[in-house]
């Protein structure tokens, strides 16, 4: 049994894939099958897939549509890491593999599990209706099909790089905070809507902002950079994320939300003393109320254990502040002008 | 349950287009959206050139006469010139009508839409976003549904119409998630399932699905099929896998070069050379092929697409697809080695038989897009006509079916069909006894397409390949389901595509056979003219006591003359 291949020849490797199963109507819980194929360079993990239901195991259930790597269909985790099966060299897998020879592949993480390696994508299309990630054009649409906007190749530039999304969900199976939080916005989505808000023919940026700040919105990102990492078409996803936070303190102020408040305690710390003043944290970034509500015991575990950060009088600054606060003075005048020559 | 308005089957461009035209023409109607993949996955997705548009964003002296006239002979005169007027005249209206509703166009200088030059245009006129350009005008599409509240059934497989006698009373599909078929009455239907091109299977750049299930259920409901026989080969797919390097690649300047490291293209259309329109270059390739001038390897011999000269900055700002593809899927790098390529099947001008409003010859059964055959494209489609395609006529689709729904009263499709239609398609799961592999007919039904109805056609070829469909039909009976279970059963569903691909076969050879010429992408080495005389006209496949009837439909002349077609 060999993948044909055509051709290089300079060998074949056997090669296990160990495949996530879960039929639903029959199975209570998942388990591994392992069929072991000859695989010679330059094969796929998708045409191994395909080559396992072809001729092995027909019930073996995946979403494959152009092979090409641009419809996005087989998003999975192959060796533990969310890519595509179609674009994705079983040697190359094999290579950094930790058990010689086996290739785990696993459905995509963060998305509820129909079979094998499908899940189900609605709750992503749902999110995406949530955030309206559409332009909502500032044309009326009888105007519509009798003229262009002139748009500018800088403007393009911003979203371009956005628009190359398959949703094939990669990022959304490695977000850390998807884990923790099936609610939270999703990485594929903030991308999404930040490529919608800086598009100049988009009516309704102030709105979409307006609910990406609200709770599992654009703040509770934790910065992982897992997304990016994963991204299959290599967009640089957080950047998108920093531009809607960016944006959102722009325009509806720092007071706004809690995640905002945070960002600014920040900043006014590093500005200080060039560390965090950890013990008032909390209460900048949620007030006293919330604090005292849902801190307190841990701070009375903290005191017990003598862990508590210390009182900000006794926070020192760090050392060299002075060159560190006149480079700080000065990237922050650095981000002021760029936004300007991106407003206009 | 109360009919549906309209049930589209298909949301890719055309399906998705035709949905929102239809809220927009009566926002009161009931429509959905039936679609076997997330409507994003759709194949429009690959496109990957461009639309053509006569905006004179790039040649200020470019006209929509002229798109007309180039569309016309690119046909080699078989298209009907009312239904290109249509196309044409359409074009720039509905390019800046997704321009208007966020489609990310690249840019000219001047902030207008991009536009560049393509195979068989007299004028730059393809409108792009770089090489992503059916990728983007996908997505635009689909969130605009999403923000008009389109009613979608994802992952729906369709599996035939309900008709009583002349009458279609809506659709059967079966529901991916749950294994049941499931009735969808409707007043009227749009098919958008795209083209049928994927039975060459691994010579072949169509996604996977690409097989032609709405065209194989209009035909198995009596509706006739329109020039099967003419399925274009695009010149340039990879070596190894059939995927496409899009045309974009030569009209950014790529060179074609044979083993003597020659522009063979001076050969057989020294003006346009590697912008030929796509028949020619196809026809280029496979004969420098034959001729011995290919290149040899283990996957079989193959020509070079060189993009070296281009320089790296332009191949990664205008060709980065392409770049990212030959990387994965050749182990290649254009910018610093040329790309092997070989002609691949790419395209279906033919399709279900539409009027110029998409209707079908059944009362309230419409097509749309490559599923559809109006016809625009004739014997070979220009390259970039098939996004606007799918555009303007599935507007044009949505369009009509929301007027003409109130005209139709369809009867009620019983559970006992529904039923029937379950046994039936399940019949694989209780095979026993030697049985066939599914995967071996489709790969057979590939090869034997692409040697004997291939590029190169004649009548002793084209007999091989009848008989040999005829014969994969008979083992299909025997062919076995080994998954067992209803839940996302694509073991199943893929038996139920390879069935709608050989019934089309059957009617793509049977064209083949019949049409004794050589017109555009259709090439009879023992016919090797364009018989005016005798074959100017259509051909019309219907399904009659199950064998494959063929008839004739005239060619709809206007403004332009037949000429003889050379560039």
């Amino acid at each position: 049994m060999t993948v044909p291949t055509d051709q290089h020849k300079e060998g074949k490797k056997d090669v296990t894939f160990r495949v996530f199963r879960f039929n639903p109507q029959v199975d209570s819980k998942p388990y591994f099958d392992d069929y072991t194929i000859p695989v010679e360079r330059g094969v796929t993990v998708l045409r191994s897939l395909n080559y396992i239901k072809e001729h092995i195991d027909g019930s073996v259930s995946f979403r494959a549509f152009c092979q090409a790597g641009i419809c996005g269909s087989c998003g999975m985790r192959v060796n533990g890491l969310s890519q595509l099966a179609c674009t994705t060299q079983v040697w190359d897998v094999l290579a950094k593999s930790r058990e010689p020879g086996i290739i785990k592949v696993e459905p995509l993480r963060n998305l509820p599990l129909i079979k094998d390696l499908i899940v189900d994508m609605d709750p992503l299309v749902d999110k995406m209706k949530h955030y309206s990630n559409w332009v909502d054009s500032t044309m009326p649409e009888a105007q519509m099909g009798k003229k262009e906007f002139l748009i500018s190749e800088e403007e393009f530039l911003r979203y371009d790089k956005a628009t190359d999304c398959i949703l094939c969900a990669s990022c959304v199976s490695e977000c850390s905070i998807l884990r923790a939080n099936r609610e939270y916005v999703s990485p594929a989505v903030l991308l999404k809507s930040y490529r919608m808000n800086v598009d100049s023919r988009d009516a309704i940026h102030e709105q979409r902002l307006a609910e990406l700040v609200k709770d599992h919105g654009v703040w509770d990102c934790t910065h992982c950079y897992r997304c990016q990492e994963s991204c299959v078409k290599s967009i640089p996803i957080m950047d998108a994320i920093h531009g809607i936070r960016e944006d959102a303190i722009e325009s509806r102020g720092m007071k706004d939300t809690s995640g905002s408040k945070h960002a600014e305690a920040f900043m006014s710390d590093i500005e200080k003393k060039g560390k965090l003043i950890e013990a008032t944290l909390p209460i900048r970034t949620n007030g006293v109320v919330w604090t005292l509500q849902n801190l307190l015991p841990m701070a009375m575990k903290m005191i017990m254990k003598r862990r508590t950060p210390p009182p900000p009088p006794l926070v020192k600054s760090a050392k060299g502040i002075k060159i560190f606060r006149k480079m700080f003075r000065e990237m922050t005048e650095h981000v002021k002008q760029d936004h300007k020559s991106h407003k206009k | 349950m109360k009919p549906f308005d309209i049930v589209i089957v298909g949301g890719g461009g055309a399906g998705l287009y035709a949905a929102m035209e239809a809220m927009k023409t009566n926002p009161a109607l009931n429509i959905a959206v039936l679609s076997k993949v997330y409507p994003n996955r759709s194949h429009t997705s690959a496109a990957q050139g461009g639309a053509n548009a006569a905006l004179g964003n790039k040649a200020k002296d470019d006209t929509v006469e002229m798109h007309i006239f180039d569309t016309i002979k690119g046909s080699d005169y078989l298209a009907d010139q009312d239904a290109v007027d249509v196309l044409c005249s359409e074009a720039p209206k509905i390019i800046r009508e997704l321009e208007n509703m966020g489609t990310p166009w690249s840019r000219m200088e001047d902030n207008t839409i991009a536009q560049r030059p393509f195979g068989g245009a007299g004028r730059p006129r393809c409108c792009y976003c770089s090489d992503k350009t059916g990728h983007t005008i996908l997505q635009t599409l689909y969130e605009q549904c999403l923000k008009k509240g389109v009613i979608f059934f994802n992952e729906y497989f369709a599996l035939n119409l309900s008709v009583s006698g002349s009458r279609s009373n809506g659709l059967i599909a079966m529901n991916m998630k749950s294994g049941k078929v499931e009735a969808f009455p409707a007043k009227t239907v749009i098919f958008a399932t795209g083209g049928y091109a994927k039975m060459y299977w691994n010579r072949s750049s169509n996604a996977a699905g690409n097989t032609g299930d709405g065209q194989a259920i209009a035909y198995r409901a009596g509706i006739p099929l329109k020039d099967m026989e003419f399925v274009q080969f695009h010149p340039t797919g990879l070596r190894k896998s059939g995927l496409l390097v899009t045309e974009g690649a030569r009209g950014e300047g790529g060179y074609l070069l044979n083993k003597d490291g020659e522009r063979f293209m001076s050969r057989y259309a020294p003006e346009k050379m590697e912008l030929g329109p796509r028949d020619l270059v196809s026809r280029s390739l496979e004969t420098e092929i034959l001729q011995g001038r290919g290149f040899d390897s283990p996957a079989g011999k193959y020509l070079h697409l060189d993009l070296t000269h281009l320089g790296a900055d332009l191949i990664k700002s205008r060709l980065p697809q392409i770049r990212e593809m030959s990387m994965n899927f050749e182990g290649i790098d254009p910018i610093e080695e040329p790309i092997p390529v070989r002609p691949t099947a790419h395209y279906s001008m033919g399709g279900i038989d539409t009027d110029n409003q998409t209707r079908t010859v059944m009362g309230g059964v419409y097509a749309a897009g490559e599923c559809g055959c109006v016809s625009v494209h004739g014997a070979n489609r220009l390259g970039g006509n098939s996004l606007l395609d799918i555009l303007v006529f599935g507007r044009i689709a949505g369009h009509t079916a929301a007027e003409e729904a109130g005209k139709f009263s369809p009867g009620t499709i019983s559970e006992a069909e529904l039923a029937e239609q379950f046994e039936e398609i399940r019949g694989g799961m209780h095979t026993s006894g030697r049985y066939e592999r599914y995967g071996e007919l489709r790969e057979e039904l590939g090869q034997t397409l692409a040697l004997n109805v291939g590029i190169f056609r004649e009548s002793s070829l084209l007999q091989k390949g009848i008989a040999d469909i005829a014969e994969l039909k008979e083992r299909f009976k025997k062919v076995r389901i080994s998954d067992a279970s209803d839940v996302f059963n694509t073991n199943l569903m893929q038996v139920l595509e390879l069935k709608n691909m050989l019934d089309l076969a059957e009617t793509v050879a049977a064209g083949a056979s019949v049409r004794q010429e050589s017109r555009g992408s259709h090439t009879r080495i023992d016919f090797p003219v364009r018989d005016d005389a005798n074959w100017h006209k259509h051909t019309l496949a219907t399904l009659v006591n199950g064998k494959v009837t063929l008839g004739e439909k005239p060619v709809t002349m206007g403004r332009y003359e037949l000429q003889e077609r050379t560039y």
